[in-house]
C-alpha cells in the first residue's frame, strides 16, 4: 500500500508536468526553490555555531518549519490528491495500511527532502561531539516525522471543511498572515538587520516556553547531548516520540472517521438583512449594494483590503523599528495604499466571472455603465478613506510626526481618486479572466494573461505615483501656514482633485465599455473561480 | 396559487400589448446568415431562423453543435462574425441596449453572484433592470415562492445546488417580465417537481403572448412543450418547423437521430462487462 501511494504521488507529479508548459515551469521553479531552501536553511543553521543564542534561534527555525507544514497542505489541498481521504474512501482499504501509505506519500517529494537536508544544518550549528551529532540526526528525523504527523492530522480533521466553500474561504483568510509573515521575513527583518535594529541577540530567551513544544524539545535535546547531558537529551527525544505516537494515533482515528463521515459542504450561510440596501438610488445604488455585500462576504475582497494595510505597514515598518526614522515614509505608505486599492480592483469583471452576464444584459447604455463604475467607486471610497487615513495617522504616530500624517491623508485622498480612475479604465481596456489554481487560495489571472495583470497593476501604481505629485508639493508649500487655514485648503484641494480624476475615469471607462460589452462578457465567462 | 396569479398579472400587463402589436404572424426572433468561428473552427456556419411571437420554440442538437454559441449571439453576449438578429423589431447588434431591455436570458452555466442570497440576487437583477426597489423585492419574493426557493431565500447562492442555481437564474431572467426569453438547457440538474413548475411557467408566459426559445438535449421535453423545433448540427440548422413537421410521424428522438445521424459505437471490446462474465 505504501509503495502504491508513493507511486500515485509520483504519477500525479509526472502528469502535472505533462499537462502544460506552465505546470512544467511551476515544477522546475518549485524544485529549484526547494533546493535553495535546503541549502539556505542548512547554511543558516550551520552559521549559528558561534552564537550564544544558537539554541533559541534553532528552536525558532524548527517551529517555523512546523508552522509551514501545518499551513502548506491547506493551500495544497486541491493540488495533492493524496491529501484528501475522500479520494480513498471508495476503495476497500484498511485504515492502518492506508495510514502508513499516506505517511509515505507525505514524505515523498522535493520539499520534504529539502526539509530534512536543510535541518541537518544543526549537526554543524548546534551539535558538538559524536553524541551531539548522533542525537542531532535522530532529532531531525523526529522533527520531520512530527511535522508530517501534525500536517496529516490537521488536514484529515479539516478535509470535510476544506472541500467545502467555507474551507476555501478559510484558506483565503490564512493567506493574509502568510503574506504578512512573508513580507516581514523578506522585507522588514533584512532591512531592520541592515540598519542595526535587529541582531541575533534580540532572540535570546525567546524559547523560555517554546523549549517545551515539540520543535523546542528536538533543538534542546541536541544542546543537552552536546553539553554532555545525554540522559536529558534522550528524555526530551522520548517525550517528542510520545507526542508523535499520540498525534499518529489521533490521525489514524480521524482517518477512520473521515472515510465514513458525510461531507460538511452541505452546511451553508444565511444572510440576516431583509433586502439589498440603497434602494432609492437606482442602478447605481443597486451596483453599490452588490459591491458592498461582496466587500463584507467575499473572502478575497476582505483579503485585498487586509493586504493593502499590510503593504502600507510593511512600507514604513523597517523605518519605524530601525534607529533612523524618516517621517516621509508615511507619505510613501499612503501612496502605495491608495495605488493598491486601485490595482486590486482593476479587474472587477474578471473577478465577478460569469455572473457579469446578469449585469451585462441590463447595463447596455453609456449612462447605465457610468452607474456601474461609479456605484463600485462609491463603495471602495467609503471603505478606503477611513482605512487609508487611519493607517496613515497610526504610522505617523509611530514615527512621532503627526504632521506627516496630515499630509499623508491628503495625498491618500488624491491618490485614491487617481487609483479608482485607473482601475475603471483598466477594467475595460485590460480586462482578463481569472482562475483559482490549486495551491493558491487567491484568484489569479488565467494562463496567458500575465501581461494584462502586470499592465493593469503596474499602470495603476505608476499613474497614482505621478498623479499625487501636485498634492505632495501643496503639502510642502503649506507647511508653515496655520492649521486652521492649511487643513481645509489641503484636504479640500486633495478631495476635489481626487474626485475630479475619479469622475473622468468613470466617463472614460463607460465610453470604452459601451462598444466592448460582448468582449467583456467573454472575459467574464472564461473566468473560473 | 395567489402568487401564481400575481405573476400572471404582471406577465399579461405588458406582454398582452405585445401580442396585439406584433400579431401572431410577426416573428419575435429573426436570424439571418449568422456565422461565428473560433480560431479556424466554424462553430456557427450560417444560421437562418424565424420564431413567431407567442411560440415556445426548442433548439436541439448534439454536443458541440453550436446551440450555446447561437443563443449567446442572439442575446448580445457574443459578437457574430456575420449575420443579423432582430428581436421584436429591434436589431440586437445595431441597438443592443433596446434589444436587451425586452429579453431575458438563462445561460447554460447558471453562474450567479455567489455571495448574495437567493432573494438578493433576484432583487439585484430587478433593480439593474430599472425596477423600483420595492417592486423588485416584491417580484423576487413571488418568483422565489413559485420556484420553491422561499425556504432558501436567505442562503448564499454559493451554497445552492446546481438545480437551485438554475431556478434562481430563471428568476433573474423573468423578474423584469421579458417579452422574449432565451434559456440554455433550462432543466439540467432541476428536480422533476421543479421542472414541472418551470414547464408550466413557460407555458403560461407563452399563453400571454411572450416568446420562449430554449435549447435542450431532452427530446421528450421538447416534444411535450414546444410548438416549434429547430435541429442544429455542425453549426447549421438541418430542420426547422412546427414540432409535428419536424417529427414527420416519428418520435422526435427518432427524427433527431435520423437527421443528425447515429454516432458509431463499438461495444465488442466490452465482452467482460456484465454479471455473467468474470
Amino acid at each position: 500500500m505504501a509503495w502504491l501511494l508513493v507511486q500515485l504521488k509520483l504519477r500525479l507529479v509526472r502528469n502535472a508536468l505533462r499537462s502544460s508548459t506552465a505546470a512544467r515551469t511551476s515544477f522546475v521553479v518549485s524544485t529549484t526553490f526547494a533546493g535553495l531552501a535546503a541549502i539556505g536553511t542548512f547554511w543558516v543553521l550551520a552559521q549559528l555555531r558561534l552564537l550564544s543564542s544558537s539554541v533559541d534561534l534553532t528552536t525558532v527555525i524548527f517551529s517555523l518549519f512546523a508552522v509551514g507544514w501545518l499551513i502548506a497542505p491547506i493551500f495544497a489541498f486541491g493540488l495533492d490528491g493524496t491529501l484528501d481521504p475522500a479520494t480513498m474512501a471508495l476503495y476497500p482499504l484498511r485504515t492502518r495500511p492506508l495510514a502508513v501509505g499516506l505517511l509515505a506519500a507525505s514524505a515523498t517529494g522535493a520539499w520534504p527532502l529539502a526539509n530534512v537536508l536543510g535541518l541537518l544544518g544543526v549537526t554543524i550549528g548546534l551539535a558538538r561531539g559524536a553524541a551531539g551529532v548522533l542525537i542531532a540526526l535522530v532529532a531531525v528525523v523526529l522533527q520531520v516525522l512530527f511535522c508530517i504527523a501534525l500536517a496529516r492530522f490537521t488536514i484529515t480533521s479539516m478535509a470535510g471543511l476544506l472541500r467545502s466553500r467555507r474551507g476555501r474561504d478559510l484558506a483565503v483568510f490564512l493567506f493574509i498572515p502568510v503574506f504578512a509573515i512573508f513580507e516581514v521575513l523578506g522585507q522588514v527583518i533584512p532591512r531592520a538587520a541592515a540598519a542595526g535594529g535587529l541582531s541575533p541577540a534580540s532572540f535570546a530567551g525567546v524559547d523560555s516556553w517554546m523549549r517545551w513544544l515539540p520543535p523546542g524539545l528536538a533543538a534542546h535535546a541536541i544542546q543537552d547531548a552536546s553539553n554532555g547531558h545525554l540522559g536529558d537529551a534522550l528524555g526530551r527525544l522520548g517525550l517528542l516520540a510520545v507526542v508523535i505516537v499520540v498525534l499518529g494515533s489521533l490521525w489514524v482515528r480521524t482517518l477512520s472517521r473521515a472515510l465514513v463521515t458525510a461531507d460538511t459542504s452541505a452546511r451553508s450561510s444565511r444572510v440576516h438583512n431583509a433586502a439589498l440596501p440603497l434602494g432609492r438610488f437606482g442602478p447605481r445604488g443597486a451596483v453599490a449594494a452588490r459591491f458592498l455585500s461582496y466587500q463584507r462576504r467575499d473572502p478575497a475582497s476582505l483579503a485585498y483590503w487586509a493586504i493593502t494595510v499590510v503593504i502600507m505597514v510593511i512600507c514604513s515598518l523597517s523605518t519605524i523599528i530601525g534607529p533612523h526614522q524618516h517621517p516621509a515614509v508615511v507619505i510613501g505608505s499612503a501612496v502605495l495604499g491608495a495605488a493598491f486599492v486601485g490595482a486590486f480592483h482593476a479587474n472587477p469583471i474578471g473577478l465577478t466571472g460569469p455572473a457579469f452576464v446578469v449585469e451585462a444584459t441590463a447595463l447596455s447604455g453609456r449612462r447605465e455603465l457610468r452607474s456601474y463604475f461609479s456605484g463600485q467607486n462609491v463603495v471602495f471610497t467609503v471603505i478606503a478613506i477611513p482605512l487609508l487615513t487611519g493607517v496613515s495617522f497610526g504610522l505617523a504616530a509611530l514615527v512621532g510626526n503627526l504632521g506627516e500624517g496630515i499630509k499623508a491623508a491628503a495625498v491618500g485622498l488624491a491618490g485614491l481618486g487617481a487609483a479608482l480612475a485607473m482601475s475603471n479604465i483598466f477594467s475595460v481596456v485590460l480586462a482578463y479572466p481569472m482562475q483559482k489554481r490549486a495551491g493558491s487560495p487567491m484568484p489569479q489571472q488565467a494562463q496567458g494573461y500575465s501581461g494584462h495583470a502586470f499592465g493593469a497593476i503596474f499602470g495603476t501604481l505608476v499613474c497614482v505615483a505621478v498623479a499625487v505629485i501636485p498634492v505632495i508639493v501643496l503639502g510642502n508649500v503649506t507647511t508653515g501656514i496655520s492649521a486652521a487655514v492649511r487643513l481645509p485648503v489641503l484636504f479640500g484641494c486633495a478631495a476635489a482633485y481626487g474626485f475630479g480624476l475619479a469622475w473622468l475615469g468613470v466617463r472614460a471607462a463607460a465610453i470604452a465599455a459601451e462598444g466592448r460589452l460582448p468582449e467583456l462578457c467573454q472575459v467574464a465567462m472564461r473566468t473560473s473561480l | 396559487m395567489i402568487v401564481a396569479n400575481q405573476l400572471a398579472t404582471w406577465s399579461t400587463r405588458t406582454s398582452g400589448l405585445a401580442v396585439k402589436e406584433a400579431g401572431m404572424s410577426e416573428p419575435a426572433i429573426t436570424v439571418r446568415g449568422l456565422h461565428k468561428s473560433f480560431d479556424k473552427k466554424e462553430a456557427v456556419a450560417g444560421i437562418d431562423l424565424e420564431i413567431a411571437a407567442g411560440s415556445l420554440a426548442g433548439l436541439v442538437g448534439p454536443n458541440g453543435a453550436g446551440k450555446t454559441t447561437s443563443l449567446s449571439m442572439m442575446t448580445g453576449l457574443l459578437r457574430p462574425d456575420a449575420g443579423r438578429i432582430v428581436i421584436n423589431g429591434l436589431d440586437v447588434w445595431a441597438d443592443p441596449a433596446a434589444a436587451k431591455a425586452v429579453i431575458g436570458v438563462v445561460p447554460a452555466e447558471a453562474r450567479l453572484f455567489d455571495r448574495l442570497s437567493g432573494e438578493e440576487v433576484l432583487e439585484y437583477s430587478g433593480r439593474l433592470r430599472g425596477l423600483p426597489a420595492g417592486e423588485a423585492r416584491s417580484r423576487a419574493a413571488q418568483l422565489l415562492d413559485v420556484l420553491d426557493l422561499t425556504a432558501d431565500a436567505k442562503r448564499l447562492v454559493a451554497d445552492y445546488s446546481t438545480g437551485m442555481r438554475k431556478k434562481a437564474a430563471l428568476g433573474c431572467a423573468l423578474i423584469h417580465n421579458p417579452s422574449v426569453l432565451f434559456l440554455d438547457e433550462p432543466l439540467e440538474g432541476v428536480d422533476p417537481i421543479s421542472a414541472d413548475v418551470i414547464r408550466r411557467l413557460l407555458t403560461r408566459m407563452v399563453g400571454t403572448g411572450s416568446t420562449v426559445l430554449f435549447s435542450s438535449h431532452v427530446m421528450e421535453l421538447v416534444e411535450q412543450v414546444c410548438d416549434h423545433v429547430s435541429v442544429i448540427d455542425k453549426g447549421k440548422i438541418v430542420a426547422t418547423g412546427t414540432t409535428d413537421e419536424v417529427r414527420a410521424g416519428k418520435t422526435l428522438q427518432q427524427a433527431f437521430i435520423d437527421l443528425v445521424g447515429p454516432r458509431s459505437s463499438d461495444e465488442e471490446g466490452l465482452s467482460w462487462l456484465g454479471s455473467s462474465s468474470s
